[in-house]
């Protein structure tokens, strides 16, 4: 079972973290008084750590400011509270501790209670904290952010961003920053891709590392993640820590700091026309979020994090959800929960942060599945990924947060801390992610298994002995929104495909046309109609959008149910749209002329010659005898399938990439000549034959 | 006027900020000299929350800045300067000496609903001014002086009560300060915890909206 791993992979330190650990000296312990603690510093955070005292109810963390004689230079203060809750083990109590000046020097004492009452404190820890990463004398390591040089007072602001970026950019080999849009008032959207050496030279190049993206700053009045982003990009183009360099020798790391500049300039939750960004990853009526979306298509990420702030009091540190709409193929959402419980819990419970469930303590309706949210329409999209959550305030546990630039402290390095261990731990999964991607793109074009149009999949809470937060509510999908019989595809009309629109901003407002080609899906147009087939690798997103029955969708498109299931036993020639499901066919198939042939769950005993088709999508299909696609003008998607014979894909003139993704070729399997190259998504063919031209790697 | 204000002053122009950002490798200088009138003393139980001593953006640093920027180095202001900008009454304030009793970012969250927030901010504009008119009083006017006088009329026309009851003073009944007397050019800035004006209240307390 993958979500609840006995062994978790032993990690690099953080960047920066001291491999020393202070203790406090050994003394004879009094009666209920904490022993064994000692500090470890980290980026913006420390880490106190101690001994549990049995029957204590709680612990408090007290922090003094000290020079460097130990001498205290400021009042005593309890900075933290302890609790069960916070950790899914209780033997080894940590607290990170932040909300400080980084580079001040304090000290640390810790204390149990037994209900109220107080023991005695521990003998005190001292350290130095860790000051803003990048050594100040060498050159690109000693860029700040706005935030980091007004101590916390000021968000960096566009302008400083972008100069931020630019000199990163400059200054670094392992930085590229690309302009992935633009903000409906004209603010570029820009993206960092990091790698080592250099990044990857084109989207298609950095896809093929399996990157992991941030999304930093969704709406714009939460601006905590993504002072952790660009501090975290400086960390990234300039570190020479081994961690930093493995990683970025094994993948790419793409950051978008600001995806909601208009929000950010405005400090609104939305963009400059007031949508809610974060309810249009699927529609994309905004350029902010159209921008995404291609970027994703284009990119590919094969795990994410969305940040956010939230104010709830009574959650933990930290709330994270997977995406949990029921269309989630499990293995995506198996995988974030791994991620999330499997390894944030447990690296929060070493280094004393709070990761929970989204909605954690009285966490009322939130943390859903519609698919108009990020956290779900990348996981429609075959991406493990969460959404992360910065407590707004300091809650139950972090009693002295009224300064304000030190609770926006606790919140970005916190943010930092998560970012970081999302990279370590995309580093060390990645096989498993990759497995994750791989069975649930095969599952999805496979087209089998109900639809919801929205509702959510089950959130359990963490199991005994943690004594954990409630989970998000169950949100089960209605009986109204379950689609128990899947179509083939749907069918648009010209004006549904092309037609104007009035959803999105004043004189940009996009076609459906334009979005679902932002989407990526494979579009066949037969006789005067537009036919999306759902046998494809975001078949769960597809009827969200052009289904009558989605909740927010784009058009009330056409259900168009199999043309062909059972037997057929003779040639088989097809001219208009023909979908095969469920079906045998024993005789040659052609595939006229700007005919369609669509394929899920079929065998087929024959030759199959597809000469000038609209479109070919065929999925989880065996096919003996040769196949040829060639000259196809609008897509070709081959997924899944076990072919015994040659497969031949060649002179098609399609302008978006033919698909070859997960097949069993036992034969030769040739591409020339075809407009687009043909991609494998990154899940490889198995051939037994020689591989030519295009698909010479696939 | 010539003397440094703070070591990082805004700035428009990435060319510049990127040189900048170069050179400035730490905040070597946080000290600000004290402005004219000498070092400026804030008052109110939320004045340790906002940048003291020689942190950047403490209330002497700010205290020959224009109002709009100073009110940028305010941590806890980020609503109200936003919506300030946006309005383009910033504009206006330039004009005159002027008092701004400033609500801070919790009584904006205590006020209104996010939605209704980003209607006001992206679309009632006319709205918005007239809110934000019922937070500005004419002339420099320090605390003390609102409270001895008992009542102010705001540039929405409308006259406040102001009541001191021990360290406490009180807007119409609703709004304390919280941080009162930073100085600006031509302006005092007083911190109140609660907004002002006629505008219902849209925001339901339970801090849970959805992300
Ligand atoms: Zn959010």
């Amino acid at each position: 079972m993958r979500r609840h791993r006995a062994v978790l992979i032993a990690l690099s330190t953080l960047l920066t973290a001291s491999l020393t650990t202070i203790a406090a000296p050994a003394s004879a312990a009094e009666p209920g008084q904490v022993t064994g603690l000692t500090v470890r510093q980290a980026d913006g955070f420390a880490t106190l750590a101690w001994q549990p005292v049995d029957g204590a109810t709680d612990y408090q963390i007290e922090r003094t400011p000290v020079d460097a004689a130990g001498t205290p230079t400021g009042t005593a203060t309890i900075v933290g509270i302890w609790r069960p809750n916070r950790q899914i083990n209780q033997e080894s109590p940590t607290f990170a501790d932040a909300g400080f000046n980084p580079g001040d020097r304090f000290q640390w004492r810790v204390r149990a209670r037994f209900d109220t009452t107080e023991q005695p404190y521990s003998e005190p820890v001292a350290g130095t904290t860790t000051a803003p990463w990048g050594n100040p004398d060498v050159p690109g390591e000693q860029l700040r952010t706005q935030w980091e040089t007004t101590h916390a007072a000021q968000y960096t602001s566009d302008t400083e961003e972008y100069a931020y970026t630019a000199a990163i950019d400059e200054l670094s080999d392992r930085v590229r920053v690309v302009e992935i849009g633009r903000t409906v008032k004209n603010r570029p959207i820009n993206m960092f891709v990091i790698g080592y050496p250099t990044p990857p030279a084109t989207p298609e190049a950095v896809a093929a590392t399996s990157p992991a993206a941030v999304n930093c700053n969704v709406h714009g009045n939460e601006p905590g993640d993504r002072e952790a982003c660009l501090i975290m990009a400086r960390q990234l183009a300039f570190s020479t820590d081994p961690r930093v360099i493995d990683l970025l020798s094994h993948t790419t790391v793409l950051i978008v700091p600001t995806i909601n500049g208009d929000g950010r300039a405005a400090n609104t939750r939305g963009n400059s026309t007031g949508q809610d960004l974060n309810r249009d990853y699927s529609l994309i009526r905004q350029p902010e979020t159209a921008a995404y979306v291609n970027m994703v298509r284009q990119y590919r990420p094969v795990a994410g994090y969305d940040g956010h702030e939230y104010g709830n009091s009574r959650a933990g540190d930290l709330p994270m959800l997977p995406p949990r709409h029921q269309n989630v193929a499990q293995p995506i959402f198996d995988e974030s929960m791994d991620m999330i419980e499997g390894h944030m819990y447990t690296k929060g419970a070493e280094d004393g942060w709070w990761p929970c469930p989204y909605g954690c303590d009285g966490g009322g309706n939130v943390g859903l599945g519609e698919e108009t949210i990020l956290r779900n329409t990348l996981g429609l999209k075959n991406v493990v990924n969460s959404l992360l959550e910065l407590r707004s305030s300091g809650g139950q546990t972090r009693p002295d947060e009224g300064n304000a630039a030190n609770n926006r402290r606790r919140k970005t390095f916190s943010a930092l801390w998560t970012f970081q261990q999302f990279l370590d731990y995309h580093r060390a999964s990645l096989p498993d992610i990759k497995q994750a991607r791989a069975e649930s793109i095969t599952f999805q074009a496979a087209n089998t298994g109900r639809l919801v149009f929205r509702g959510s999949r089950p959130i359990t809470a963490h199991p005994a002995p943690h004594p954990g937060s409630s989970p998000p509510p169950i949100d089960a999908p209605p009986a109204d929104l379950i689609l128990d019989n899947a179509p083939c595809a749907y069918r648009l009309t010209e004006e549904q495909y092309h037609g104007a629109r009035t959803d999105g901003p004043t004189g940009a407002v996009t076609t459906a046309a334009e979005r679902i080609a932002d989407h990526g899906w494979k579009v066949i147009k037969v006789g005067d109609s537009y036919y999306v087939p759902l046998n494809q690798p975001e078949r769960g997103l597809i009827p969200l959008l052009l289904d009558g029955q989605g909740v927010e969708n784009l058009v009330d498109g056409e259900r168009i149910y199999p043309t062909s299931t059972g037997r057929h036993t003779g040639p088989l020639t097809v001219t208009g749209f023909a979908c095969l499901d469920d079906a045998t066919v024993t005789g040659p198939v052609t595939v006229r002329s700007g005919a369609a042939l669509v394929t899920t769950g079929t065998t087929i005993t024959g030759p199959v010659n597809a000469t000038g088709a609209a479109g070919v999508l065929l999925a989880d299909t065996k096919i003996t005898g040769p196949l040829r696609v060639t000259g196809t003008t609008d897509a070709v998607s081959l997924i899944d399938l076990t072919v015994t014979g040659p497969v031949d894909v060649s002179a098609n003139r399609t302008d978006n990439q033919p698909l070859l993704v997960g097949n069993t070729v036992n034969g030769p399997l040739a591409c020339a000549g075809n407009t687009t190259a043909p991609t494998n998504l990154n899940i490889s063919n198995t051939v037994t034959g020689p591989r030519a031209g295009q698909c010479a790697t696939l | 006027m010539s003397y440094p204000r703070t070591s990082r002053p805004r700035r428009a122009g990435a060319i510049l900020a990127a040189a900048l950002l170069l050179a400035t490798t730490a905040c070597t200088d946080q000290s600000a000299p004290a402005p004219a009138g000498g070092t400026v003393s804030v008052t109110g139980p939320l004045c340790a929350a906002l940048p003291t001593g020689t942190e950047p953006g403490n209330p002497t640093a700010l205290a020959d800045l224009p109002v709009d920027q100073a009110l940028t180095w305010m941590p806890t202001l980020t609503t109200f300067e936003a919506a300030l900008r946006t309005s383009g009454l910033l504009t206006d304030l330039h004009q005159d000496g002027i008092t701004l009793l400033a609500p801070t970012d919790d009584a904006f969250a205590k006020k209104f609903s996010d939605d209704t927030w980003d209607t006001l901010m992206t679309r009632d504009h006319d709205k918005l001014r007239t809110l934000l008119k019922a937070h500005l009083i004419a002339g420099t006017r320090p605390l003390d002086e609102l409270a001895a006088a008992g009542t102010a009329t705001t540039l929405d026309g409308v006259t406040l009560t102001v009541t001191r009851t021990g360290d406490t003073t009180r807007f119409g009944d609703t709004a304390d300060a919280v941080c009162a007397d930073y100085l600006a050019t031509g302006a005092r800035i007083h911190l109140v915890n609660a907004v002002l004006g006629p505008l219902p209240t849209t925001a339901d307390g339970s801090g849970h909206r959805a992300h």
